[in-house]
């Protein structure tokens, strides 16, 4: 009876963070609830999920990138990019399926390059995404002349504005990537190694793990993320911008430190990002309901990063000093 | 456990904020309205006065007249409108555009703007967020062609009348997707070319050299000015010796200048496809003493280019307003509303070239 008690008591211990998030997420939707008629509906829900799918899809990418102590900063150009090369694709004639693979397959080996150069080349992730960033921008720049791509066929645009029953596509595609971002990091001997790769490299590689390897996969996860993120974006807008994902890589960052993740590595938790994604997207479409000028809403943002690192990190001491 | 507490808490009071600041908007645009009447009060004063309106009172006026007959006030219709960023002060003036003008028909209108020039999903959003409350017309100045179509689309759809202010929508895309809209408030670049080569033509009695600076080929505004300025430049029998296009940039148009003057001693006009390419090319003159020999137009009668032109560096340039232009999309939007085919309705907001004789006048311009 108390072994299940004292077990009941470490799960709520470890979920705790969590719950607090939860508890946010539900005290906003109460008040925008409150202040708004128009918050509260299936319609607005649905809203809600559709426009966070692309920040989720790219955030638990980056949470997996996090927890294992690096960081990915090409990842708004990689959407860019990917959506790039599917447009050019489709006005060439390609299939869909064979747009969509390409488009893909290019994020993939973008990711794969940044995991490489850090891994082997032995950079700082920081430096080495910075570049590729701004390389991938400049790139889709000249190919597109930066103008924009248009002229998808239908059955491209349905992954962005189409529906399975009352689910828009996008929500589909970001929950089962959660799901398998989820899997990955939390079930798999690959998940473990990634935080451990992020708490104590060295030791791991002693014990005979191929640590650049997994380096490098976790990357290409990462670019493969964008990749998906861009497909969505860019059958939503039924366009591939030259600019499209510029700054979003920040999102992703704010959503997987503000889901729990550790910026130093070892710690990272995708149920966590994908309640922070959901808190930040609730903010932007309540501001928006309320018709309160979105520059607040920078601030916002910037306020509850600051005090949910805070918990987290007083949390962190507690569990320690028990 | 008890600091948790107090972090929760101090949570809750941040969201807290949030909603009461929501509640201060309504103040401000209280006192708005104040300031507005004011300056209605010393408009009629002025009027009274002098026996004569400001060039910006009489394309007021125009505006009022093209869109004849005005539709009804108080008619509570809720409005909404979704403008590019508003770091840039273009978009701010015609927010004041929008407000003022639901003011004055006792109509409500939100206003929403994105981030940044280039968040165009982000745009999109804001659509999406605002078509689940019930918004009677929306008015759009989409950031690119294609970024708002779907968005669009699930307007048409719940019967939500939507125009599109200064901005165009890639018509072709959107009737393929099945949407369409109920009218469009376009800027008439290719008149803001004509006015300006025209000014140039006026002052050298249709005589002489002359020059086109553009912007970036194949943006619709620069190629539209630059046709404009073209067509009139030879409809009076000019000689066009050079038309460079400059992407818009000073410094590109000041070495441009340079190079055409050298192999062109005598021009007499260069036309140029804004005020800070005209500026560049002003710069280059002075350094040659030219200035006086040369006549320099350009467009969008910025705050820097009002300071030129009445300290005599530049010649004139080409205003349009966005406050107006504001105005307009609400009585489009009104008159939509009332069961009218707005579609014909297209570029008439009202344009003035400013030169040395009535930058004066220009004040209240906006």
């Amino acid at each position: 009876m108390s072994d299940r008690k004292s077990m009941i008591n470490r799960k709520v211990k470890e979920y705790s963070y969590v719950l607090i998030l939860l508890g946010i997420l539900i005290a906003m939707i109460l008040i925008i609830s409150m202040a708004s008629p128009y918050f509260f509906s299936w319609k607005n829900c649905r809203n809600i999920l559709n426009q966070s799918a692309i920040y989720l899809v790219i955030s638990v990418g980056m949470t997996l990138v996090i927890s294992a102590g690096q960081i990915d900063l090409s990842v708004g150009s990689v959407i860019g990019f990917s959506g790039m090369v599917m447009g050019m694709m489709s006005l060439n004639g390609a299939a869909p399926g064979v747009a969509i693979f390409a488009g893909l397959l290019s994020s993939f080996l973008i990711g794969i390059l940044n995991g490489a150069l850090v891994a082997y080349g032995k950079m700082n992730s920081f430096i080495v995404t910075l570049s590729t960033m701004t390389i991938a921008r400049g790139v889709i720049l000249i190919l597109t002349n930066s103008q924009s791509v248009f002229g998808f066929g239908t059955a491209f645009t349905f992954i962005g504005s189409g529906a399975v029953g009352p689910v828009n596509m996008p929500i589909v595609i970001s929950l089962i990537v959660a799901l398998i971002g989820a899997v990955i990091l939390h079930k798999t001997t690959f998940g473990n190694y990634c935080l451990f790769i992020g708490s104590n490299e060295v030791a791991l590689n002693r014990s005979g793990v191929n640590v650049r390897r997994y380096k490098m996969i976790v990357f290409g996860i990462c670019g493969l993320c964008a990749g998906i993120a861009g497909m969505i974006v860019t059958a939503r807008l039924n366009s591939a911008e030259p600019l499209a994902g510029q700054g979003y890589e920040m999102d992703a960052i704010a959503a997987a430190i503000l889901g729990g993740t550790s910026m130093k590595g070892g710690k990272g938790s995708i149920i966590g990002t994908i309640i922070a994604c959901f808190i930040l997207n609730v903010l932007k479409n309540g501001l928006t309901i309320l018709s309160i000028s979105s520059h607040y809403q920078e601030i916002l943002t910037g306020f509850i990063l600051i005090i949910s690192v805070l918990i987290s990190e007083y949390h962190e001491r507690e569990k320690r000093e028990v | 456990m008890k600091a948790k507490v107090v972090s929760v808490l101090l949570c809750m009071a941040m969201v807290t904020t949030m909603a009461v600041g929501c509640g201060s908007s309504s103040d401000s645009s209280e006192s708005t309205d104040s300031s507005k009447k004011e300056s209605t009060e010393a408009e009629g004063g002025d009027a009274e006065e002098t026996g004569e309106q400001t060039l910006f009172q009489q394309a007021e006026a125009q505006v009022d007249e093209d869109l004849a007959p005005l539709p009804d006030k108080d008619s509570g219709k809720k409005l909404a409108a979704i403008e590019s960023t508003l770091s840039n002060s273009f978009w701010v003036t015609m927010q004041e555009g929008y407000e003022d003008a639901a003011e004055e028909y006792g109509v409500s209108i939100d206003i929403q703007a994105t981030d940044s020039d280039t968040d165009t999903a982000g745009q999109l959003d804001i659509l999406n967020n605002m078509l689940v409350q019930d918004y009677d017309a929306i008015a759009v100045s989409p950031l690119t062609e294609d970024c708002l179509i779907s968005g669009i689309v699930s307007a048409n759809q719940q019967g939500v009348t939507v125009i599109t202010t200064g901005n165009e929508v890639n018509e072709e895309a959107l009737e393929e997707a099945g949407g369409s809209l109920d009218a469009k408030i376009t800027v008439d670049f290719h008149n803001q070319g004509v006015l300006g080569a025209q000014y140039i033509v006026d002052q050298n009695n249709g005589e002489g050299q002359v020059a086109i600076i553009a912007g970036n080929e194949g943006a619709t505004q620069s190629d539209a000015r630059r046709d404009g300025a073209k067509e009139t430049f030879e409809k009076a029998g000019m000689d066009v010796v050079a038309v460079e296009q400059c992407d818009f940039d000073a410094q590109k148009a000041y070495d441009a200048a340079t190079a055409i003057i050298e192999a062109n001693p005598d021009l007499v006009g260069i036309a140029c496809g804004n005020d800070d390419m005209a500026l560049g090319v002003v710069q280059a003159l002075e350094e040659k003493g030219l200035n006086d020999q040369v006549t320099v137009v350009g467009v969008d009668f910025t705050e820097e280019a009002k300071a030129a032109i009445e300290d005599g560096s530049y010649d004139a340039s080409v205003a349009m307003s966005p406050y107006l232009m504001g105005k307009e999309a609400v009585i489009i939007m009104l008159k939509a509303l009332q069961g009218e085919d707005v579609s014909s309705i297209g570029d008439s907001t009202p344009m003035a070239v400013v030169d040395a004789d009535n930058v004066d006048q220009m004040s209240d311009w906006h």
